[in-house]
């Protein structure tokens, strides 16, 4: 069986994390969101895969190669074209990118699962792709159900006691949603539905390619096969799926390296005494990581590879990407660091680079500068901080736990 | 760079005029607010419209709460927006400033703490 993953998208909704990778890329941990869907295809015995990429196309192509490490074969339609040595984005739209394919080679000669790049899931393909060949349907959308004041997110779909799909709404206000029963981006299309995707003009799959198979009465199915559904649509959701990644509540993902102790894993070379610091569950700490006596690190928390926090640190339920120096007198809270961005899950961002704040955060790569004398002061009157009983610690213990 | 410097009772409130402060407009800053921080020992700075503060930024701001610290008063922080916010807190600075929503609340705040004096 062959398959589709769409990985042409540009993310805009996750940045900053997405200036650097493409959505597809974003790694659960140790291992990109694509790989899973790669991995979970592959478990189905999908090993035919193409994908389109556009935005950092490099980053998926580079990764996954012919897809031979995977068991599978893979190959890449780019959307895009270099010009003046810089790559220049030209996405042709989820239908589009079928179309292109199927006009430059055929690929699609046989029942395919098309799945969006950019979730986690457990779905059991084998048993979507069954109730696909029992309607008989053209093409067959995985349907799931979302709380209610989230339907505007999402496309609703509106089918008839048969499971055949009658009305999509897309991103609906919640006042005129039909339901609350979505379309999950993973499909099963028959060759002739991508007979009916133009050529040679950007086509979306949801937007406009389904309305248009409803109105025409082409045999189009919802199917309602539960699973575990995790869709990286913004900042908040990419960090609830970390967060449930390190709880061990995603399924088919455990927590990768070493068991250091109950709900603490390390990756290979870590410095760690856990007797040392205060290390409260589920933490990973990637390989080679340096992780200072006296730091304090909740969890759930992802510290990256090549991390060094240092003693006096605070860090809770956070994502810290690979890479990075936690300084002495950092509290970081319920944030993701990725390069040089810090982004809470509302999206709030703190540019690093602007902010010049390296003895907070820095790239642990570079050689650790001595604090300047402006950078000395500004330590020194927050460690004088205020006289008065507004802390609840004395004011010496500022950078205590 | 003009303050505007609103009296309520014996507490100035100056709001910061500029959408950002950092190593640009710092000194022009500390210029500004000389004044203020003289002739007044409660002070509210209402950051409602700065967007972006960078090192030397947080430093001005520490280096005006220390100054009115030595001289036996005060100073407070209302309307500050979520990326500075975030800001003050990846630094610490949120636990050496109270922070309020309101000035209404931050200048109130200066008659709670004398009640209790």
């Amino acid at each position: 069986m062959k398959a589709i993953i769409l990985a042409a998208g540009r993310g805009t909704r996750v940045r900053p994390i997405t200036y650097a990778v493409p959505k597809p890329m974003i790694p659960v941990i140790n291992r990109p969101v694509m790989e899973v869907l790669v991995r979970l295809l592959a478990s189905h015995d999908v090993r035919q895969i193409m994908v389109n990429t556009s935005y950092l196309a490099a980053e998926i192509e580079t990764y996954f190669r012919d897809g031979a490490r995977f068991g599978v074969e893979m190959a890449y339609s780019f959307e895009g074209r270099l010009e003046n040595g810089r790559f220049i984005d030209e996405p042709v739209g989820s239908a589009g990118a079928l179309r292109k394919i199927q006009e430059h080679s055929g690929f699609f000669d046989e029942t395919c699962v098309v799945l969006c790049g950019d979730a986690v899931i457990d779905i059991d393909l084998a048993q979507l792709i069954r109730l696909h060949r029992e309607k008989r349907a053209l093409a067959t959308i995985a349907l799931a159900r979302v709380p209610r004041d989230r339907v505007s997110s999402y496309g609703v779909v509106v089918t008839d006691e048969d499971g055949r799909i009658v009305e999509f709404q897309e991103k609906p206000s919640v006042a005129e949603a039909k339901g609350t029963t979505v379309n999950t981006g993973i499909y099963v299309f028959e060759p002739e539905v991508i007979a009916r995707i133009p050529s040679g003009v950007t086509y979306d799959i949801g937007g406009q390619l389904f309305p248009k198979l409803v109105r025409a009465k082409v045999p189009l199915y919802g199917a309602k096969v539960p699973f575990q559904w995790l869709d990286i649509g913004k900042v908040s959701d990419y960090y609830d799926v970390i967060q449930m990644a390190l709880r061990g509540e995603v399924n088919g993902l455990s927590v990768p390296g070493i068991r250091v102790s109950e709900g603490i894993w390390a990756g290979l070379n870590v410095r760690l005494d856990p007797s040392q610091c205060r290390i409260v569950p589920p933490v990973y700490v990637g390989g080679s990581a340096t992780i200072e006596p006296g730091c304090t690190i909740i969890g759930p928390t992802m510290i990256g590879p090549g991390c060094v926090v240092e003693s006096g640190a605070y860090i809770e339920k956070s994502v810290i990407f690979d890479y990075t120096r936690v300084g002495f007198c950092a509290q970081v809270r319920n944030m993701m660091i990725c390069g040089d961005y810090c982004v809470d899950p509302a999206g709030t961002v703190i540019d690093l680079a602007q902010s010049d704040i390296d003895w907070v955060v820095a790239d642990a790569r570079s050689p650790k500068k001595a604090l300047t004398s402006e950078q000395q002061q500004f330590l020194e009157m927050l460690q004088q901080g205020r006289a008065d009983a507004f802390e609840e610690k004395p004011r010496r213990e500022v950078y205590a736990a | 760079m003009e303050m505007d410097v609103e009296k309520i009772g014996e507490v100035a409130v100056v709001t910061l005029p500029g959408e950002h402060l950092d190593v640009s407009n710092i000194k022009e800053f500390k210029r500004n607010i000389a004044s203020a921080l003289q002739e007044n020992s409660r002070v509210v700075f209402d950051l409602r419209r700065l967007r972006f503060v960078d090192s030397s930024g947080l430093g001005a701001i520490l280096a005006c709460l220390r100054q009115l610290n030595n001289a036996g008063g005060d100073l407070k922080l209302c309307e500050v927006s979520k990326p500075v916010r975030a800001l003050f807190e990846l630094v610490r600075m949120h636990r050496i400033f109270e922070i309020f929503n309101t000035k209404e609340d931050a200048v109130h705040s200066f008659a709670a703490v004398e009640e209790t004096v």
